[in-house]
């Protein structure tokens, strides 16, 4: 499913809806993670938040694309 | 803690950030060989109907985005003047049709008297009188049948199925010979350009399914690749005035790919969509496994 999304009358490529589908995804996620106390075993936590969130965005093409 | 632990810590941070170099890859990959197009419009064939003979349209026998089949008189120039000049050049086919008789019979006289009473050269003259008089005759005929066709032309008819679109011509403009008077769109004609990447280009072929989704329009129409063009203009190496190269001296630093149009055969259409040429289309071609 490639289109072009309307965001009222501004037609923006899919890559932006990809991105914002994979930080909805990626942010309950990481308050998940947060609760069980998993970044205790995190080094970087920025650096893996990042990381986390491309891997999700690669997810989401991957599945729609 | 451990330093088992604290590596552990630092080896998941660094799989993951590994993972995601790779993953990132891959989007970029996917999203930018993925053989699609957010600059496609639609085309079609525009026929520039041109009056072959002058005057002033008389009859205006269509309106604006009309429907037109093949051969619908879309204006009648005036055709008074071409009236005249057929009945005169039938007249002088009359004319030249009698001097010709006249002429035959003088010759037919001459022939029956004996050497005696009329000369050879009277003879021979009376003969080239008939041929120059046939001549003559057969000229006025061709100048006839020309004098028939501009009147025949003053009726300017549409030579394709398809809409009248942006009419401006008006009941008494004078439409020039040769200079073009109404746009007809040939429905018959309607096709999406793809106006595709130079990179994407080697995972097109022709004969592949392709989709095209009309901007504000929900479906995708479904179509193949008929072709792709095999030519565009060269920006760096402009044709010169006196044939020689003329290339640009400055090279960007940063430089985009090309595009290339390739054009989309539509199937037919589904019910409600309506075509315009120049609405804008997001193509998307389906490579066939290769």
């Amino acid at each position: 499913m490639i289109k072009e999304v309307d965001l009222f009358g501004v037609f923006v490529p899919p890559l932006l809806l990809y991105a914002a589908l994979a930080g909805l995804i990626w942010q309950p996620l990481r308050i998940l993670l947060e609760r069980t106390g998993f970044y205790r075993l995190v080094w970087h936590p920025a650096l893996f938040n990042v990381s986390a969130y491309v891997l999700t965005l690669a997810a989401v093409v991957a599945v729609l694309m | 803690m451990s330093i088992a632990a604290r590596s552990f810590r630092v080896l998941l941070t660094l799989v993951v950030f590994a993972a995601a170099l790779a993953g990132g890859w891959y989007v970029w990959r996917a999203y930018a060989d993925t053989p699609w197009t957010r600059d496609g419009r639609v085309r079609a064939n525009v026929i520039q109907v041109t009056p072959d003979v002058s005057g002033a349209a008389t009859d205006l026998n269509v309106q604006d985005n009309q429907t037109v089949k093949k051969g619908d008189v879309l204006f009648v120039i005036d055709q008074a003047r071409y009236k005249l000049a057929l009945d005169q050049a039938e007249a002088t086919v009359d004319g030249r049709f009698g001097e010709l008789q006249q002429r035959r019979k003088e010759a037919e006289r001459r022939d029956k008297l004996t050497s005696a009473a009329v000369a050879d050269e009277a003879r021979e003259q009376a003969r080239t009188a008939v041929v120059t008089a046939e001549a003559a005759w057969r000229q006025a005929i061709v100048e006839r049948d020309v004098a028939k066709l501009n009147f025949d032309r003053t009726v300017v008819r549409s030579p394709v199925n398809g809409y009248v679109t942006n009419l401006l011509l008006n009941e008494g403009d004078y439409a020039t010979a040769g200079k073009a008077a109404v746009a007809v769109v040939d429905s018959d004609s309607f096709y999406v350009a793809g106006y595709f990447e130079e990179t994407k280009l080697r995972a097109i072929r022709e004969g592949d399914p392709a989709t095209a989704r009309l901007m504000g329009h929900d479906g995708d129409l479904t179509g193949h690749v008929e072709s792709v063009a095999r030519a565009i203009v060269d920006r760096d190496n402009v044709t010169s005035a006196d044939l020689i190269a003329n290339v640009n001296p400055s090279f960007t630093w940063v430089r985009l790919a090309q595009r290339i149009p390739v054009r989309i055969r539509l199937d037919p259409l589904p019910a409600g969509v309506t075509l315009a040429a120049g609405m804008t289309a997001t193509v998307v071609v389906h490579p066939k496994a290769r």
